[in-house]
């Protein structure tokens, strides 16, 4: 208790250093409304919100500032995908996939204000869930990641990759896997990080600092993502928003039980290395379908069903920050994003990140959440017009702010070959059902993974055995082992016939 | 099997063959690495495990099995049967020329227009080109809009490769005849769309903000400073107008 009593006394410092200084209101309105817009848009995503701002406030403001531009616009990104969902039935972001199956039918039916109001709570109540799990639980990990040392490194980075591939893959596990190897593939180019030897640099000097991650990050998500807006759609007809807005406090006090599960489960999820928010809200919505007496109506109209993805999308936000912060694995694609931002700044999360930073992301976030609540509840109408922008307009506008974002991070014109290069592999690599998730978290951890995986075996004299003769590695190993011989189909049908009889 | 299934397939084929082509040629890359006890970055070392080609020998090798594994599953689900049919391909015309055109407007605009004329009158052709060319979905649009910013682009290429004369003005004057040029033949057809008459005041509203946001605002370095426009505006912001509020 007295833990949980000094964290929140270091947060109420934060917190309040932060309340005082007018430039944060500042930063936190025009992000948080950035931050909606993108989500807002069909076409754009949280983690383009987040990538894009890493190019412009990356490392040209005070980290503080920038941290508040990019958490407030992946909150407000996270939550802004809703407003596509329910009125017009399309995502606006991968995240609210989930939130059109009910939010939708609720607005026809001319509850479409009450589904608005009840959702911006519940992503308010979510994040704040996340966040406090985070200012908890990232104290306690980083007390148990102390003892973490070279080879638990290298495997905690390797079982991020493969879980990211195994559980981001809309088509075949194995495409994951391929995509997080083509990211560590991408990773060894350069001086390597222990001897400096060149590799794979072809005599470029520009080669020999490696991929920038700012580039590679607007390319894999930005460029393929304006490659495959630019075409004509015609805007599906957006139901009219009828009733009030602002919820009444008995209908979030009858929901409370729904919103707290799906926020438990949604920074569950999100703490789970390279899975993202929208597995988070499928996640808690099936498990919503399964527990709650309203079951039968999900995807009919259900608030319990729109309120079970809305608030695990937001509470994932906390959850993927938590191994970020501690391991330096992004939890999710638009904490890929940010940890793009940590690196350009010069800070390495992990066991050795600075305690006060954690407690500012905390106080950030809860400011963040705050904004958006606010922003949600008494500007709906503004984003709600954003709607009827086309793509073909903003999407051109999407390059012009790519191109200068990702020229003005530091490696000038190459940074944009090297963009250009990597969005139009990442295109076709959507094209043919790879994820890019993976394949980003692959290029961010493929540096730790190398230095890691080698200064271990230095240390061990090439001895294989350390990286199962301490407990935590020997944990590791066996998760790693266990998840690639999960989806070998030998293995998994001998799982099924064991699951069968044991059932 | 439904038919996406079957066009993914054939395409996993056609990807696991290029995959296997490129971790066999970085894998034979990799052996320029000292593996062996060479000399690397000047100290001799027997051990295989102080080698920088271990890491890379691992992915490298893993990629390939993966491709293996890839391979077999595409040929048994029948993607090797239908490889050389645009059917089984899911080839379709009208998308090959959407993403060839735009393929060569990007291109043009990163390689050639963006390191060499003014950012203001490049976003804006870009702007116009890709709203212009893509927002009806017609084809003879796309290809004019691809056209247009590939001579602008193509000139700007050929006429001054090296960095040595990215400073020319030549190259920028052609940009903004082939922008005003695109926009009145965009206005003349726009007819009521109310979205073709908005692309004007975006294409030059958005670049101009944008690149004195990040060179004034931010101090950051941006593209081709000594542009057409972009010298100007600098001149008249540190001349004119900064010594407004400075004095």
């Amino acid at each position: 208790m007295d833990f949980v009593l000094l964290q929140l006394s270091g947060f109420a410092g934060a917190f309040i250093a932060l309340v005082l200084d007018p430039l944060t209101y500042a930063y936190l309105i025009i992000s948080v409304f950035l931050g909606i817009t993108f989500g807002a848009l069909p076409g754009l995503t949280a983690t383009l919100a987040v990538t894009i701002l890493t190019g412009f406030f990356g490392n040209k403001i005070p980290l503080d500032y920038s941290l508040i531009a990019l958490l407030g616009a992946y909150v407000g990104a996270i939550y802004g995908g809703s407003y596509p969902s329910i009125l017009l039935n399309i995502p606006g972001t991968a995240a609210s996939a989930a939130t059109a199956m009910d939010g939708h039918p609720l607005a026809k039916a001319g509850r479409g204000g009450e589904a608005l109001g009840l959702t911006t709570t519940a992503s308010f109540i979510g994040t704040l869930i996340g966040t406090f799990a985070l200012l908890i639980f990232v104290w306690l990990l980083l007390l148990l990641s102390k003892n973490i040392a070279s080879p638990e490194k290298a495997l905690l980075a390797l079982f991020g990759i493969l879980l990211s591939g195994t559980l981001m893959s809309e088509d075949l596990v194995i495409k994951g896997w391929i995509a997080g190897l083509i990211g560590l593939a991408m990773a060894m180019v350069g001086l390597d990080p222990l001897l400096s030897e060149p590799r794979y640099t072809f005599g470029w000097s520009y080669m020999l600092s490696g991929f920038q991650v700012v580039p590679v990050l607007m390319g894999a998500f930005a460029v393929p993502q304006i490659i495959d807006g630019m075409r004509h759609m015609e805007m599906g007809q957006m139901v009219q928003l009828k009733g009030r807005i602002l919820p009444n406090l008995s209908s979030i006090r009858r929901y409370m039980p729904t919103i707290t599960r799906s926020g438990v489960i949604g920074t569950g999820v999100g703490s789970l290395p390279g899975v993202g928010e929208d597995v988070a809200g499928w996640v808690s919505y099936g498990v919503g379908k399964t527990v709650s007496k309203d079951g039968e109506n999900f995807g009919k109209g259900s608030i319990e069903g729109l309120l079970s993805s809305e608030t695990a999308n937001n509470a994932c936000i906390g959850g993927a920050l938590i191994p970020l912060l501690v391991l330096g694995i992004p939890g999710s694609p638009p904490a890929a994003a940010l940890m793009g931002a940590f690196k350009i700044n010069n800070i390495i999360p992990g066991p050795t990140i600075d305690p006060e930073i954690i407690l500012r992301v905390v106080a950030i976030m809860v400011l963040a959440s705050f904004t958006m609540f606010v922003m949600g509840l008494f500007t709906a109408r503004v984003f709600i017009k954003i709607l009827r922008i086309p793509q073909v307009v903003f999407l051109p506008v999407v390059m012009v702010l790519t191109t200068i974002g990702s020229f003005s991070v530091g490696g000038g014109i190459n940074d944009l070959y090297l963009m250009l290069g990597v969005g139009f592999v990442a295109y076709f690599m959507n094209l043919m059902k790879y994820p890019i998730a993976p394949l980003v978290i692959g290029v961010i951890l493929g540096g730790l993974f190398d230095e890691t995986f080698r200064r271990s075996l230095l240390i061990s004299g090439g001895d294989l055995t350390v990286f199962a003769s301490r407990p935590v590695a020997a944990i590791l190993l066996m998760l790693n082992v266990t998840l690639v011989l999960s989806q070998i189909p030998v293995m998994k049908r001998a799982l099924g016939r064991f699951r069968g009889k044991v059932i | 099997m439904d038919q996406d299934t079957e066009v993914l397939r054939t395409r996993d084929f056609w990807g696991a063959l290029a995959l296997m082509a490129i971790s066999a040629f970085f894998l034979w890359r990799t052996f320029d690495i000292p593996l062996w006890g060479e000399n690397r970055a000047g100290v001799s070392s027997a051990n295989w495990y102080n080698s920088a080609a271990i890491v890379p020998l691992g992915i490298f090798s893993a990629l390939a099995a993966l491709s293996l594994v890839l391979l077999g599953i595409s040929i048994r689900a029948g993607g090797a049967q239908r490889a050389l049919s645009s059917v089984g391909i899911g080839w379709s015309a009208k998308e090959a020329l959407r993403f060839s055109t735009i393929g060569i407007i990007l291109f043009f605009y990163v390689a050639g227009l963006v390191p060499r004329v003014d950012f203001v009158l490049c976003s804006g052709l870009l702007i116009t080109a890709l709203t212009f060319g893509f927002h009806k979905g017609q084809g003879r649009r796309m290809i004019l809009a691809a056209l247009s910013v590939a001579v602008a682009g193509g000139y700007a290429l050929a006429a001054h490769l090296p960095q040595s004369e990215w400073a020319a003005h030549d190259d920028d004057w052609l940009t903004l005849l082939v922008w005003i040029g695109l926009t009145v033949w965009m206005l003349c057809r726009a007819r009521g769309d109310r979205v073709l008459k908005a692309v004007p005041t975006i294409a030059v509203i958005v670049p101009a903000l944008l690149v004195c946001a990040m060179a004034f605002g931010f101090r950051q370095n941006v593209p081709n400073r000594g542009g057409l426009l972009f010298k100007q505006i600098e001149y008249h912001y540190y001349v004119t107008i900064r010594p407004l509020w400075r004095g």
